[in-house]
């Protein structure tokens, strides 16, 4: 059935929006159109009584505005269904079982650490004995405190760089000639001792201590 | 002439066009009007005469020749009150207690029923019919088309129908 052109005017003649000839336009149409006239006797009635009543109608309406202030996943709880809450359960207790059941299990080991050569026990000390002030030729010994059994210590001389270096068990060192022939007096030389466990690992760093051979002696 | 007047049945006004004449007088004038009803039978005897009297020629439709009558009657109505009850004022409505029960009845049914629509059809009439939004205004506010909120509307309307179907 064809729809008559006119149906469309309808809302807006009951909601006073015709005006002047396009009203009266209307109004004689349905005057001659039984089917217009019929479609806007049930459009007028919704229209008044939603006009008359709209405000208990649509007093729900707020509700819905409240509605959008719950948290989405309060109102995504309160739509799971019995099977979707046992998923829930379920996944819970897995993730439980595998935090509190199976990860303890793969940390017996204690962590291993080791120093480098720059990093030493903390509280051991290492002190030097000889020599530690200028001396008046050239030194034929390094002389350090013991540490400890069994602790391999490693001298380093240096002058502008590293001159010489040896590993000791014990806490002197005799100067090898070649090397006391390269220290000459008027020279400032430092040297430094480390001190190693039967492990290897680094226990402790004495002080760079600063000497000079004394010239004319 | 005779032959025109002829051509109408005098029921057929009655029972056809008087919804139709109630209807144009009431948007006119009011339906809190009390002497609506009274216009509405002026007019009904005053088309039923003029027909009687051959004075529908037929050069327009029945309906349009009703129209012109009714809206001219309006119009004198109108005119007589103003002249007449200037400074009166008007007396209260005293609307027929049998229909009155009758037509809230109707609107009760029928807001109940609106009420039960679904959220999206219920926000278009509260926004169109309610608050009196252009349909521009209304779509704009839903997101949709115009033409889709009268599609709205139309459909609101086909399942309010069918809700209050006695």
């Amino acid at each position: 059935m064809k729809k008559c052109q006119y149906t469309d005017m309808i809302d807006d003649y009951l909601l006073n929006k015709l005006e002047g000839a396009s009203k009266e336009q209307f109004e004689e149409h349905y005057f001659n159109c039984s089917s217009c006239f019929q479609t806007m006797e049930e459009r007028d009635a919704l229209v008044s009584t939603i006009r008359a009543r709209g405000a208990w109608i649509f007093k729900k309406e707020p509700a819905a505005g409240r509605r959008d202030w719950v948290p989405a996943w309060k109102r995504a709880l309160a739509s799971f269904t019995p099977r979707q809450w046992a998923t829930v359960g379920l996944a819970a207790a897995v993730v439980l079982f595998a935090v509190f059941g199976i990860l303890p299990r793969f940390q017996g080991q204690t962590p291993q650490f080791v120093l480098s050569d720059n990093e030493i026990v903390r509280g051991e000390s290492l002190t030097l004995i000889s020599p530690v002030i200028d001396v008046g030729s050239v030194p034929g010994y390094f002389e350090w405190r013991q540490l400890g059994e069994d602790v391999e210590y490693k001298i380093f001389v240096y002058n502008s760089s590293l001159l010489w270096t040896e590993a000791t068990r014990d806490t002197r060192i005799a100067v090898p000639d070649n090397v006391k022939q390269q220290m000459v007096a008027g020279q400032k030389y430092s040297w430094q001792v480390k001190a190693f466990s039967p492990k290897g690992t680094l226990i402790a760093v004495s002080s760079r201590v600063q000497f000079q051979v004394s010239q004319g002696k | 002439m005779e032959q025109a007047s002829a051509q109408v049945d005098l029921d057929e006004i009655v029972v056809k066009y008087r919804p139709v004449v109630s209807f144009k007088v009431k948007k006119s004038l009011g339906v809190q009007t009390p002497d609506w009803e009274d216009v509405v039978n002026e007019i009904i005897t005053q088309v039923i005469e003029k027909v009687t009297k051959g004075e529908f020629r037929g050069e327009s439709s029945i309906g349009t020749y009703i129209y012109t009558i009714t809206s001219r009657r309006i119009v004198d109505h109108i005119r007589q009150k103003t002249k007449v009850l200037r400074g009166i004022p008007e007396p209260k409505p005293l609307p027929d207690p049998c229909e009155s029960a009758e037509s809230r009845e109707r609107a009760r049914v029928l807001a109940e029923a609106i009420q039960q629509l679904k959220p999206k059809f219920k926000e278009v009439l509260n926004l169109y019919f309610y608050q009196e939004l252009s349909r521009d205004e209304v779509a704009e506010r839903l997101g949709i088309s115009p033409r889709r909120v009268s599609e709205r509307i139309n459909y609101a309307q086909k399942l309010l129908r069918k809700m209050i179907k006695p």
